[in-house]
């Protein structure tokens, strides 16, 4: 049955406050979780984080005393929603191990997102990064076995195949090549719009997390590779934030992101294992719903405009789905491997000239090492082979096959 | 029933470019507007130009509706309501004269997009500073929006007259006279209304 959240009536936002023994949540089991709970955590923490971070610069953009008040009012609700569901990770995870769940989830995400995207240029956009964030989960395995001697299939629980995308080390282009052109709001399918902000939102949480905790490591490879990843990330924000319209007006944004994290909230709940945390998803998606009606308040006040006039009449029928997408990812990895951005257009590697700003940017950062594949040639060098986790069969590009198949 | 924010949903169409994507079938292209209206007018360029007419009409209501909820002058908030419906019924003779050219109401063109950015920074402007300003200095705000949309809308209108001029006779050419002919002097009273009403306003503060 259609759901629509301008039918539901929510959790009041003035009864959305909670006590710190609300927010200080019982972690779940590094060991037990399922990992795809665990992606759930990250991605709704992103979300929040988003929330939270957006309303800011709204604040930033007005004095008018109604809608700081109305934002401060929300935002502090959504900074406690962050709370709870962020504390869900439990200490003895290690920054690594956290960042091998931020990795599978822009793997499967991303993933998700590009099969059930309508738009092709939306999903060329996601189908271009997720192969640059499919290595990256690669090449973050080897280091968790490298300094921790860590099996990163424990934690992704053999759901996501673990194997070279587009190697880090080409992903490194020029800023100008990251920019992207956008949808048009008023054309974008309402599916397209969520897509957009949610992987922007999950993309940024990732680059904070790597900005944050590159330096959380004596060894010096895992504080280059941190490095060199959190770089990417920030083309990553860039080249997702491209595709937004920035026809919105701010008012619009806020409806906009209220009513994705309704539709994300009411995913979580559909697939949750852990009947705890579902119930934590249930609870915040009324008040995501109460979240919603007060800033469809202030853009009816104060733009003239129905909310329902710029929001479908339901959610989509499908839920955001955490799920394996091995053959999706390899079917790209085999038909795109090759793809390199030229503006805002992609291209084969052969179509650049030879005197493109990517291959000079490529020898300015290269220059003296790259992380990433240090990162690699160490592990080869003391465990006699790369770690991998090809569940399906071989790496689809013949270059990134291991030279020596290795018996597990 | 009038559109007033053209969706997907609703049947909303763009042209699209490398940096502005739309879905292949929802894509407008420039061959299909160069085919609605006869030879004797650049049958493209109208109907982009009419979608920016059409665009501002739906930022009327929108900015109508605005002032109408936050004025503190009843007199005002009166006039705001009923040139507000007015407006709603010229959104609607608009749509009516677009599909009776064969075109599609929900087209937006890139003119309609800079026209709607336009209207929603000056509408913004009389809200985003609330903060720092006296009340007094929002009714004037107000004001000016809608001397500034009225402005435009007057001048939209004209040059709606003046197309008709250019179509041969016949059926197309009778549906933009009617439809000037059903708003025009609402435009001409919205217009002097507001420059009117600004002045008395002015006027009555500065005299001590």
């Amino acid at each position: 049955m259609a759901f629509n959240p301008l039918d539901e009536q929510g959790l009041p936002l003035q009864a959305q406050f909670r006590n710190w023994n609300d927010l200080n949540v019982a972690p779940y089991d590094k060991d037990k979780v399922d990992p795809y709970t665990r992606t759930r955590v990250i991605l709704m923490n992103g979300v929040e984080v988003e929330a939270i971070v957006f309303s800011h610069q709204f604040a930033r953009n007005t004095d008018n005393p109604e809608i700081r008040n109305a934002l401060a009012l929300s935002r502090r609700v959504e900074q406690q929603q962050q709370k709870a569901v962020n504390g869900l990770n439990p200490g003895d995870q290690t920054p690594l191990e956290t960042t091998i769940g931020f990795e599978q989830v822009a793997v499967d995400l991303t993933s998700w997102l590009a099969r059930h995207e309508p738009d092709p240029m939306l999903k060329q956009a996601l189908d271009f990064a997720l192969l640059e964030d499919f290595d990256h989960l690669y090449r973050y395995a080897n280091l968790y076995d490298l300094i921790d001697g860590g099996d990163a299939t424990d934690l992704t629980g053999r759901l996501t195949e673990i194997t070279p995308g587009r190697p880090t080390i080409l992903e490194h282009r020029h800023p100008i090549d990251d920019v992207r052109g956008h949808y048009s709001t008023h054309t974008v399918d309402p599916l397209s719009r969520l897509h957009v902000m949610t992987i922007v939102a999950a993309e940024q949480n990732t680059m904070n997390f790597y900005m944050n905790h590159g330096t959380d490591w004596i060894e010096p490879i895992a504080r280059g590779l941190y490095a060199e990843i959190a770089m990417i990330e920030e083309q990553h924000v860039t080249h997702y934030e491209s595709l937004i319209d920035p026809l919105d007006t701010w008012l619009k944004q806020l409806v906009f992101h209220e009513y994705n994290e309704v539709y994300l909230y009411w995913s979580m709940l559909q697939q949750e294992s852990d009947t705890r945390i579902r119930a934590l998803w249930e609870l915040h998606l009324d008040m995501e719903i109460g979240q919603l009606h007060a800033a469809s308040a202030l853009l009816r006040k104060f733009e003239g405009v129905d909310p329902e006039e710029i929001l479908p009449p339901a959610l989509p029928d499908v839920p955001l789905t955490f799920e394996p997408n091995k053959q999706y990812v390899r079917d790209i990895l085999e038909s795109q491997y090759d793809l390199r951005a030229d503006g805002v257009r992609y291209v084969r590697l052969d179509e650049l000239p030879d005197d493109h700003r990517y291959f000079e940017y490529q020898a300015t950062v290269n220059a003296g090492g790259t992380p990433s594949e240090t990162v690699i040639d160490e592990t080869r060098s003391e465990r006699g082979r790369d770690f991998r986790d090809e569940s399906e069969g071989p790496n689809p590009i013949d270059s990134l096959r291991r030279m020596v198949e290795v018996k597990d | 029933m009038a559109t007033l924010t053209p969706t997907k949903r609703s049947g909303a169409q763009s042209p699209a470019t490398e940096r502005f994507y739309v879905e292949p079938d929802l894509e407008m292209r420039t061959a299909t507007l160069a085919e609605l209206l006869p030879d004797s007018v650049d049958s493209a360029f109208v109907a982009n130009l009419l979608s920016a007419m059409l665009t501002h009409e739906r930022c009327g209501v929108h900015l109508y509706r605005s002032v109408a909820g936050r004025t503190t002058e009843p007199d005002a908030r009166a006039k705001y309501e009923e040139f507000g419906q007015q407006t709603l019924r010229h959104v609607e003779i608009l749509e009516q004269l677009i599909a009776s050219a064969g075109g599609n109401p929900n087209y937006v063109s890139f003119y309609a997009r800079a026209v709607e950015a336009t209207n929603s920074r000056i509408l913004e402007s009389t809200f985003a500073l609330a903060g720092s300003t006296d009340l007094l200095t929002q009714e004037m705000s107000m004001l000016d929006a809608v001397l500034l949309a009225e402005t435009i809308d007057h001048a939209n209108w004209t040059t709606v007259a003046a197309i008709a001029e250019l179509l041969p006779e016949g059926p197309l050419r009778s549906a933009f006279e009617a439809a000037v002919d059903e708003v025009e002097a609402q435009e001409d009273e919205h217009l002097g209304w507001a420059k009117e009403t600004r002045q008395q306003l002015v006027l009555q503060l500065v005299t001590p």
